[in-house]
């Protein structure tokens, strides 16, 4: 069989699809935050298919930029996440219900 | 490539460097005056970004077309660096309720002001992405930064995961366009976006860029994250967010809109109309049974972005032929970045000892502080959009641009959406002025001690309400900047 973009595209929105689906049906933070994660590597993938069928380069390079800020993200809300974790002793999203109306 | 253009982006980012290292040799009870420093340098780059000869009168591309240096990057430019010096000064008031690392919060307000910069010259979706993600990141720790309030947490939780969401669709968008297309750069989308009129992927791409923006400007339906997030943040942060990050979202949906995509765009008129409608509906409806005030300001800024998409449509309409909407968005912005920076100003001086920001605590506020009671009332009276302050001026140049679209191609649909931005005003009258007759004839009054202020909150205050009254009685000046820089937009 032969594997062409659309096999690759069709896993890449499969991907985005199930990391929505995750952060949406998901209620522990940190599973909602690996969705998240799941969600840009889909689009990493989607970049870096087109770029082995299209024989350009700007897609990759486009991933290396995509990969470091994800780094940086995922160290803010790790971090973040913690810092909840230790005044409220919770990481799920119902319990964040201090502000109201 | 000519480096000269980026001048005021490396004066900014060694200011932030230099703000944090500084946090290592200035005494514990002297870091609250690095916001000063912090303002001598900004003042000084907002001055030569005016009379500087070949530093910021140069236009022209660097780093491969992918950074441009335009008239409309430097109006921009010139707004982020003023907002920073405003809330730099808020931030110093503000520094006794942040219990660690005052320094740090100044260069991170900084670093955001380098991410803004960035944007107002992004010119391809690579630019575009990583100048988002540096004002987004940068916020989640300004959001966190009050680590002793839960409130301030929560807010910077639910910011990241809908922030991390929406920078999500946006990177699966920009994969879709450049998959599609083969072009990152605008411009050089720009002339072949036209052939790809009827490509389900490259249309797909567009609307999820559109959802990143439109999270950034908090548009309907990407609201959700601004009442929660301007509530819990500390009121710098807030003020920041008002004003930088959601100018920061207009510029970069300006270029996408209008010089990446047009075609797209024009086809797209009625879904803008439909978006902007129904958020300056959602946020005036919202805001009025709120007792909070950072939060009434979180309503109240969905309902300005609406109108600022006023601005918008009148230029998805026009194709380019004229650029008076686009003029009056950064008219609109102008006057909303004096407005808003009063209005917290006074909210933050106010609620110094108390919990949290409810009406109330505006209770006598006349009687302790004439000077701020005016201020608020001022602020107030101009978010309404009465004349003869800034507001009135920035939503009259708006809907006379809808107007005058309606009138040239006879399509009802943009008499009535003006007709909703005046209903839109009449709703947001009785709550602003909810708030100024909690100032003056409120009768529970439990602290009627004076409020002392600092010469630095004086200062600051004076030159918002400087701009509220400047922009509404002396409109030539900065209407002439608004039309020189919106003429990037027209063809």
């Amino acid at each position: 069989m032969h594997v062409g973009l659309e096999h690759f595209l069709t896993v890449s929105f499969l991907l985005f699809a199930l990391g929505l689906l995750g952060v949406i049906i998901r209620r522990n933070l940190i599973v909602m935050y690996m969705s998240l994660e799941l969600m840009l590597n889909a689009a990493n993938l989607a970049l870096v298919s087109f770029s082995r069928f299209n024989d350009k380069l700007d897609g990759q390079v486009l991933v290396f930029f995509i990969i470091t800020v994800a780094a940086a993200e995922v160290a803010v809300g790790l971090a973040l996440i913690v810092a909840l974790y230790r005044k409220r002793q919770t990481a799920h999203v119902e319990d964040l219900n201090s502000m109201k109306l | 490539m000519n480096s000269s253009f980026l001048t005021l982006e490396f004066c900014v980012i060694a200011l932030g460097i230099v703000l944090m290292l500084a946090d290592f040799f200035v005494l514990p009870e002297r870091k609250k005056y690095l916001a000063y420093l912090g303002i001598a340098v900004l003042t000084g780059l907002l001055a030569i970004s005016f009379t500087g000869d070949g530093i910021c009168s140069v236009f022209g591309t660097a780093f491969h077309g992918s950074f441009i240096e335009d008239p409309l990057a430097l109006f921009f430019k010139r707004f982020f660096i003023a907002a920073a010096i405003l809330v730099l000064f808020l931030a110093a008031e503000f520094s006794d309720r942040i219990i660690a690392g005052i320094s740090e919060y100044y260069s991170l307000i900084v670093f955001a002001l380098a991410g803004m910069l960035f944007a107002a010259s992004a010119d391809d979706f690579a630019m575009l992405f990583v100048s988002i993600e540096l004002i987004t990141i940068t916020f989640y720790v300004l959001v966190s930064f009050q680590k002793n309030r839960l409130v301030s947490l929560e807010a910077a939780i639910k910011y990241l995961i809908l922030g991390a969401l929406s920078s999500a669709f946006m990177v699966f968008g920009i994969a879709l366009i450049w998959g599609t297309t083969g072009k990152l750069n605008f411009g050089e989308l720009a002339q072949v976006s036209s052939q790809f009129l009827d490509n389900k992927l490259f249309l797909t791409g567009v609307l999820f860029v559109l959802v990143g923006l439109g999270f950034k400007i908090a548009a309907f339906p990407f609201q959700i994250w601004a009442p929660d997030v301007y509530q819990g943040a500390p009121t710098p942060t807030t003020a920041f967010l008002a004003v930088g990050s959601k100018a920061a979202g207009f510029v970069l949906l300006l270029r996408v809109l209008f010089i990446a995509v047009p075609q797209v765009t024009q086809q797209w008129t009625c879904l803008l109309i439909t978006m902007s409608g129904i958020t300056i509906l959602y946020g005036n409806l919202c805001a009025l049974p709120q007792r909070n005030l950072k939060r009434l300001m979180g309503y109240s800024s969905i309902s300005h972005a609406g109108y600022l998409l006023l601005g918008i449509v009148a230029l998805a309409g026009s194709a380019g032929k004229s650029t008076d909407g686009g003029a009056a968005i950064l008219y609109y912005l102008a006057g909303y970045l004096f407005t808003v920076m009063a209005g917290f100003s006074v909210i933050a001086l106010v609620a110094r000892h108390l919990a949290d920001e409810d009406i109330s605590s505006l209770a006598g506020l006349n009687q302790r502080s004439p000077f701020l009671a005016a201020t608020m009332t001022i602020a107030m009276v101009s978010l309404a959009g009465i004349p003869p302050l800034a507001g009135f001026f920035g939503k009259f140049l708006l809907l006379k641009s809808v107007i005058a679209q309606g009138a040239l191609t006879g399509h009802h649909a943009y008499y009535w959406l003006a007709f909703v931005a005046l209903a839109g005003v009449v709703i947001s009258i009785y709550y602003y002025f909810g708030i100024v007759r909690a100032i003056y004839w409120s009768k529970e009054a439990a602290d009627l001690s004076p409020i002392q202020l600092s010469g630095g909150a004086k200062f600051s205050i004076a030159l918002s309400l400087a701009g509220i009254f400047w922009l509404g009685l002396f409109p030539n000046t900065m209407l002439n900047l608004a039309n020189e820089a919106a003429k990037v937009l027209g063809n």
